[in-house]
């Protein structure tokens, strides 16, 4: 199911046995796996599967019960500048008072520390990244004055902004317009050919092929994980999507109701 | 009567209430914006109701401990020493409640609150009788008793705000971060359980601190009203701790300005009655009322002002509406046809009252002219104008039909909204767009654009 990578470099992630138990969020059932740098990696599978559980858990914002997670064989803390995550939309309060410009420039917080405040060369170089993603004419405008497919935009600058070597996007296709779409996936093609690895949850099985030279896909424990063109056809997708399973999901969902009492 | 503004600077028995309520409600507005932003208004009202069995056990253990040294500095110490701890205890509560028990925010913050007040209020009923005179210095915390302010209370205040100031200044980035994305400042680094440890701190500190002057059943205004004030001005996170911060001050010198010259006033013009007006609350009705202001009429987001623009637009609406049928008769008629008032009527849906201004204000401006009492024609600027909103109509109606494929039949209702939006540089990308039409989905004409017309 792991398809091997060239021994040369370090994988940019690797999972050893990672699980996640909770009582609200979907269960990650002891997930291992391998991922070489430079690709474009779909993570795909049915509602409630874990996908956006298995990012959060990868960035340590949620506790799995078990697992190691490595980032070119380091733990997080060590890479923490070389990861960019980009949260789901909805996971946002919109009316909070803020520009694009200074919702972008968040991206250099984390380089910039505490008791520090960015400085002429931070904004310069956030400017730069709303012109990639064609924001610069909104970079004055309250947030919650913009469409889904122009705060995906701005989120993705900030995403730009970091300079990370790998980022995680949870849906950031989801509710947005074609265009918004074809400038993301031509900004992900160049970060591809600089060699950056990309994740990506993504939700409409149509257009994986097309996107992503990589895969990876869940229910609730991994179905497959390896390029497109071995792990994504009819027998992985039957495992993930198909009916044959949802005996093994029916189990571990009784599994979590008693070891929270609730049965 | 009397003070000058200077004197309650300055002046020993004045200075102590002002400059100390201008500190407090100072620190209390910068905590409150964050609060504010949280979505964690009702987070202040349960700390300050939390904090008052404190007052009443740190008052029976003043009581007890001192017993005849006890005075009123002594005491002070022993009050906010209790508030405080029964506060934050009443924080590990609210956590424990939504952790443990699952129990939802909202709830959880009731629930405290009720309990730890009621067990106040027991507790205060019960001192009441064993130590009479501690009784009356807790029950100043219930409603605030500013007037009794020492210089003491200035330095205690102002430290205070100087450490909130601090605290917003130095982590400003951090606080913007961690209450608008809170995951993203997580996978950054950024240490959120330390910094929230640290604005539940702050808020207890503010809270316990500000009872003395506000009391407890008032202080969840004063974190909440200059935030909630200062949002409507500003989209920027910066700017808004400034107006709040500018809010509060105000809201502190004010209150006590009005209470002390109201009761002044009040002890003269009826000197039997004993009216007076407390500090505390007069303190809250300043700072709710610049809310409540702010809330109407702020540039931009204020209620009134919105209401006065979408009536002024509608009113604007209904003026080219009647330009449209005017010009229509023209059309379907011959040339400087005079339309009497009736006929016009007939196809608005307003008042004859209302038809008459419109009309009357539609003349003076140049759009229209009277040929006879109640006979109304447009004149040739008013002509184009109304060629021009016809124009609009029937290029949206072309666009939806064409370009949207909404049906012909349907389209209408959509144009008669959209002909007063269109802005120029709208009707020149629709114009391109289109490749200028000629006609509309109802084979009507389409009058060329203003620019090119040759002085029908």
């Amino acid at each position: 199911m792991n398809a091997p990578h060239p021994p040369s470099q370090p994988s940019a992630l690797r999972i050893r046995q990672l699980s996640v138990n909770y009582d609200k969020n979907p269960v990650l059932w002891d997930i291992s796996l391998e991922v070489p740098a430079g690709k474009l990696v779909g993570i795909i599978g049915p509602n409630g599967a874990g996908k956006s559980t298995l990012i959060k858990a990868i960035l340590g914002l949620v506790t799995p019960i078990s697992g190691k997670v490595e980032f070119f064989n380091k733990p997080l803390k060590e890479v923490r500048l070389r990861v960019a995550y980009v949260p789901q939309r909805e996971s946002v309060d919109w009316d909070f008072p803020i520009t694009v410009r200074d919702l972008v420039l968040m991206g250099r917080y984390g380089r910039i520390g505490l008791f520090n405040w960015p400085r002429q060369a931070d904004r310069e170089a956030a400017e730069r990244c709303l012109e990639m993603v064609d924001m610069l004419p909104y970079a004055n405008r309250q947030i919650s004055q913009l469409s889904g497919g122009q705060q995906q935009r701005t989120f993705i600058a900030r995403a730009l902004l970091q300079e990370a070597d790998i980022y995680f996007m949870d849906e950031p296709f989801a509710g947005i317009d074609l265009a918004t779409e074809a400038i993301i996936m031509d900004i992900l093609r160049q970060l591809k050919s600089k060699g950056k690895t990309v994740f990506i949850v993504h939700h409409d099985l149509n257009t994986v092929e097309e996107y992503f030279d990589w895969v990876i896909m869940l229910n609730m424990h991994l179905v497959a994980c390896g390029s497109v063109l071995q792990a994504f056809n009819p027998d992985t997708l039957n495992a993930a999507y198909g009916k044959s399973y949802a005996l093994f999901d029916e189990a571990l969902k009784l599994s979590q109701q008693k070891s929270s009492g609730i049965i | 009567m009397g003070a000058s503004l200077i004197d309650y600077f300055t002046d020993a028995v004045l200075r102590g209430p002002t400059i100390g309520s201008m500190l407090m409600c100072l620190a209390a507005s910068l905590i409150g914006v964050i609060i504010f932003l949280r979505k964690q208004s009702l987070l202040g009202e349960a700390l300050s109701h939390a904090a008052y069995p404190g007052v009443i056990i740190g008052v029976i253990c003043a009581g007890l401990i001192l017993e005849d040294d006890v005075n009123d500095a002594a005491t002070a110490i022993f009050i906010l020493l209790g508030a405080f701890c029964t506060a934050l205890l009443g924080l590990v509560a609210i956590n424990w409640l939504e952790r443990g028990f699952k129990i939802r925010t909202d709830s959880a913050l009731c629930f405290a609150l009720s309990v730890f007040f009621g067990i106040g209020l027991t507790l205060a009923s019960d001192v009441q009788f064993s130590f009479p005179a501690l009784y009356r210095q807790a029950q100043s915390y219930l409603y605030g008793q500013a007037s009794t302010m020492m210089d003491v209370h200035i330095i205690i205040y102002g430290a205070l705000a100087i450490v909130v100031i601090l605290t917003t200044l130095l982590l400003g980035k951090e606080l913007q971060t961690i209450t608008f994305n809170r995951d993203f400042a997580k996978s950054i680094g950024m240490k959120v359980s330390a910094i929230d440890a640290i604005i539940f701190i702050l808020t207890a500190l503010s809270v316990v601190i500000g009872i003395r002057s506000v009391g407890v059943v008032l202080m969840s205004a004063m974190l909440i009203a200059p935030a909630a004030a200062a949002r409507q001005y500003t989209n920027n996170f910066h700017i808004m701790l400034l107006l709040a911060g500018l809010f509060g001050v105000i809201s502190g010198f004010f209150g006590n300005y009005i209470s002390v010259e109201l009761s002044q006033y009040l002890a003269i013009r009826y000197p039997g009655s004993r009216l007076a007006m407390p500090t505390g609350p007069t303190i809250v009705l300043v700072a709710s009322s610049i809310c409540f202001l702010s809330l109407l009429f702020a540039p931009g987001r204020g209620l009134l002002l919105r209401l006065m623009r979408v009536t002024y637009f509608r009113h604007r609406c209904i003026r080219e509406n009647i330009l449209k049928t005017l010009w229509r008769f023209d059309q379907d008629f011959d040339r400087d046809k005079n339309i009497p008032f009736e006929h016009i009527l007939q196809y608005q849906s307003v008042s004859r009252l209302y038809l008459h201004c419109i009309l009357l204000s539609l003349i003076r401006e140049g759009w229209l002219g009277k040929s006879q009492s109640n006979v109304y024609r447009l004149t040739s600027d008013g002509r184009k104008k109304a060629s021009q909103i016809v124009r609009l109509h029937r290029l949206w109606e072309v666009y939806l039909a064409d370009y949207v494929g909404i049906g012909a039949e349907r389209v209408h209702h959509n144009a008669e909204e959209m002909e007063h939006i269109i802005t120029p540089e709208l009707e020149r990308e629709l114009t391109r767009l289109l490749k200028d039409p000629q006609v509309d989905p109802h084979r009507q004409r389409i009058p060329p654009m203003n620019a090119n017309m040759d002085g029908i």
